[in-house]
């Protein structure tokens, strides 16, 4: 990069980044608002377990209940909660889960991460890639019968429920054609190894939920792009390319380049809500994730677990943005330069 | 006079909407000869940019040449423009025998493109082989013959200034040459000074030859004046005067053109005695315009045949005007 280029461009990205501090505070304090909002006693299901394990002794339990009250310091006023929490969340402590106590939450969230990163990453990419390449055909072929087909079917498709699509895959390729496994991650009995014959039986298990992801979300793709390239069709620049003899397909490529470039932050964040997993595909599909990790942490009320899922959630996405801006910035010489459009 | 060099005959050219015609161009000839400047002017609507269009062959729907003929002559020979397919009018006509300065000129150049890449694209669709280095050397010199800095090629069009740009889309429009060079109001949409800058380098890419011979299409008499010698004056989708441009300033035969030059705010004294004019009315709506003349509505000097009958051009004082009047 040149000089003259430089300086704009380190302004731009320490700007973004005060920027997305002061958002993350007060993202992690709604947080920690919003799972307290819910009625319910987080520890009910855990002094229950150990109820019914049998040590019904209700001195025991009332102590329990004490030492667990002191642990989660569920009992302190809420701002010396908050305030432990806030200090705890910046020293990277996301604390103890309450239901599967006294397993430290990140030790919880980890080992799914792999699962939900490995299933919705290349998903979300195919359905940006197969969209906006059918969107932006249809949007450059704007009337014909491409066009057309394509919008038809990018509606229907993207207002499926996906998680109907997901069970209508499960009933027909699943239950009644028994051509793809319906739920898990691998098969059952299996243990996670880095062996060829896992992850073949990984693969197999991926393809259902992988369709279903893929499938519900490039309609929405599709039809923001042909938007986006119809806006672009009557630029001045093609009218001018077109009269100086520009190929339809390099015209086409002009077109696709400048009106690709806001779908590009669309697909950051929804990298970056890929952390937080499908939950609903998750559920269907059973899938060991980071979506039904968080669906079984909101059914206990598990405070921290709830927590750390979603300060993971957000920090991935605050990442996927700042790094989608950075990109965004390289590919864009208008942002990059920092110059508005002017005479 | 020199040798034709762009010939548009008896050219119908309908947009199409909503099965009816909205009749842009009507029976619409006009020679463009070698060395000329031809100064196209009416005011919104008239049919100057569908006439561009037509000029260049550029149809793409809604518009539909109905009927005419559009003619390139080019060594000798003859090419009836309208009859080529459109790909061979993108590789072998346009940028390189016909080309257009756009008429919004600012945003004309491909904005996330460095300006060398977009020229390279262009070459790219005429040669099927390309020298990268001697491309850039070529856009390089006539960048600078039109006066922008050498440098500027290697930019993004946001990183020059309004004049910059407008030059260096010139520039890149007569990059080969181009015989014929269509400038679509040009300069509307800049200010006095950007415009005699743009006015006088437009006239230089005929001086030096770059090009043979400019339609030059304005509402503006006043900025036509300095570069044209012909004028050609278009009233709601037809030709109503065609005559040299001192002539028609000096004695305006059709009453649209009078109307059109005593609309003009000038400092000249007989301007101040006489008061500003505005032309009566609106221009007809094209989808259904007036029987006859399509002017009489709005005509002073209207006589009976001028409802009922179309006026043909007619040669008066070896000036050509389309009026009952002569």
């Amino acid at each position: 990069m040149k000089g003259y280029a430089l300086r704009p461009f380190l302004k731009y990205v320490s700007r973004k980044f005060i920027f997305l501090l002061v958002t993350y505070f007060i993202a992690i304090t709604i947080v920690f608002i919003l799972p307290r909002a819910i009625p319910g006693n987080p520890l009910s299901t855990l002094l229950r377990q150990i109820f019914q394990q049998g040590q019904a002794n209700p001195e025991l339990i009332r102590s329990v209940h004490k030492t667990l009250m002191e642990e989660f310091g569920l009992g302190k006023p809420w701002y010396e909660q908050y305030i432990d929490f806030i200090t705890r969340a910046f020293k990277g402590d996301l604390g103890t889960s309450i239901s599967s106590y006294p397993k430290k939450t990140l030790d919880l969230i980890a080992p799914v991460m792999p699962w939900t990163l490995i299933l919705l990453i290349p998903s979300i990419i195919t359905a940006w890639i197969i969209g906006n390449t059918l969107g932006a055909i249809a949007g450059f072929k704007r009337g014909s019968f491409t066009d057309k087909f394509t919008l038809n079917f990018s509606l229907i498709v993207s207002q499926i429920p996906y998680y109907w699509l997901g069970m209508l895959l499960i009933f027909t390729l699943s239950v009644k054609l028994h051509i793809f496994p319906g739920q898990g991650g691998y098969s059952q009995g299996t243990i996670p190894a880095f062996t060829l014959k896992f992850i073949l039986d990984m693969l197999y298990h991926y393809i259902l939920p992988f369709l279903s992801i893929v499938i519900s979300a490039l309609g929405g793709w599709a039809i923001g792009t042909r938007v986006l390239v119809i806006y672009e069709l009557d630029a001045d620049y093609v009218n001018f390319g077109e009269l100086l003899g520009l190929k339809e397909k390099t015209v086409f490529s002009y077109i696709f380049r400048n009106s690709i470039l806001p779908q590009v932050t669309g697909l950051a964040l929804s990298l970056g809500g890929a952390l937080g997993g499908a939950l609903i595909t998750e559920i269907i599909f059973n899938y060991p994730g980071t979506g039904y990790l968080l669906f079984r942490a909101l059914s206990t009320l598990d405070y921290p677990l709830i927590q750390g899922i979603f300060i993971i959630l957000i920090g991935s996405v605050y990442l996927a943005n700042f790094l989608v801006d950075f990109v965004y910035a390289l590919i864009d010489p208008r942002i990059r330069l920092g110059q508005s459009e002017g005479s | 006079m020199g040798n034709l060099v762009l010939q548009v005959e008896n050219a119908r050219a309908y947009y199409i909407v909503e099965n009816n015609y909205v009749r842009a161009i009507d029976d619409v000839s006009i020679s463009i000869r070698e060395g000329e400047v031809v100064g196209i002017v009416g005011e919104s609507g008239s049919g100057k940019t569908t006439l561009s269009n037509v000029m260049l062959v550029n149809i793409k729907k809604p518009l539909s040449l109905i009927d005419g003929k559009v003619k390139l002559y080019l060594n000798g020979s003859i090419i009836e423009l309208n009859k080529l397919p459109r790909e061979e009018l993108q590789r072998n006509i346009w940028g390189k025998e016909t080309s257009i300065i756009p008429q919004s000129a600012m945003n004309a150049l491909m904005p996330t493109k460095r300006i060398k890449d977009s020229i390279l694209d262009v070459m790219k669709t005429h040669f099927d082989e390309i020298h990268e280095n001697e491309i850039i050397d070529k856009a390089q010199t006539r960048f600078e013959e039109i006066g922008v800095s050498k440098d500027a090629i290697f930019r993004y069009p946001f990183e020059l200034s309004g004049g910059m740009r407008q030059r260096a889309v010139i520039a890149v429009a007569t990059l080969l040459n181009p015989r014929f060079l269509i400038a679509d109001e040009p300069t509307s949409a800049l200010d006095v000074s950007t415009q005699k800058m743009v006015l006088k380098t437009i006239q230089n890419l005929r001086e030096k030859g770059i090009v043979k011979s400019i339609a030059f299409i304005t509402h503006d008499i006043a900025t036509v004046r300095q570069i044209a010698e012909t004028l050609v004056v278009m009233y709601a989708g037809k030709i109503v005067e065609i005559s040299s441009i001192e002539e028609i300033i000096r004695e305006p035969l059709h009453p649209y053109t009078k109307g059109l030059l005593f609309s003009v705010v000038t400092p000249e004294p007989e301007v101040k005695e006489r008061g500003i004019y505005h032309i009566p009315g609106t221009p007809p709506n094209l989808m259904y315009p007036p029987p006859g003349c399509r002017f009489h509505p709005r005509c002073e000097y209207k006589l009976d045949i001028c409802e009922r009958e179309e006026p043909q051009l007619k040669v008066v004082n070896n000036r050509k005007v389309a009026c009952f009047l002569y």
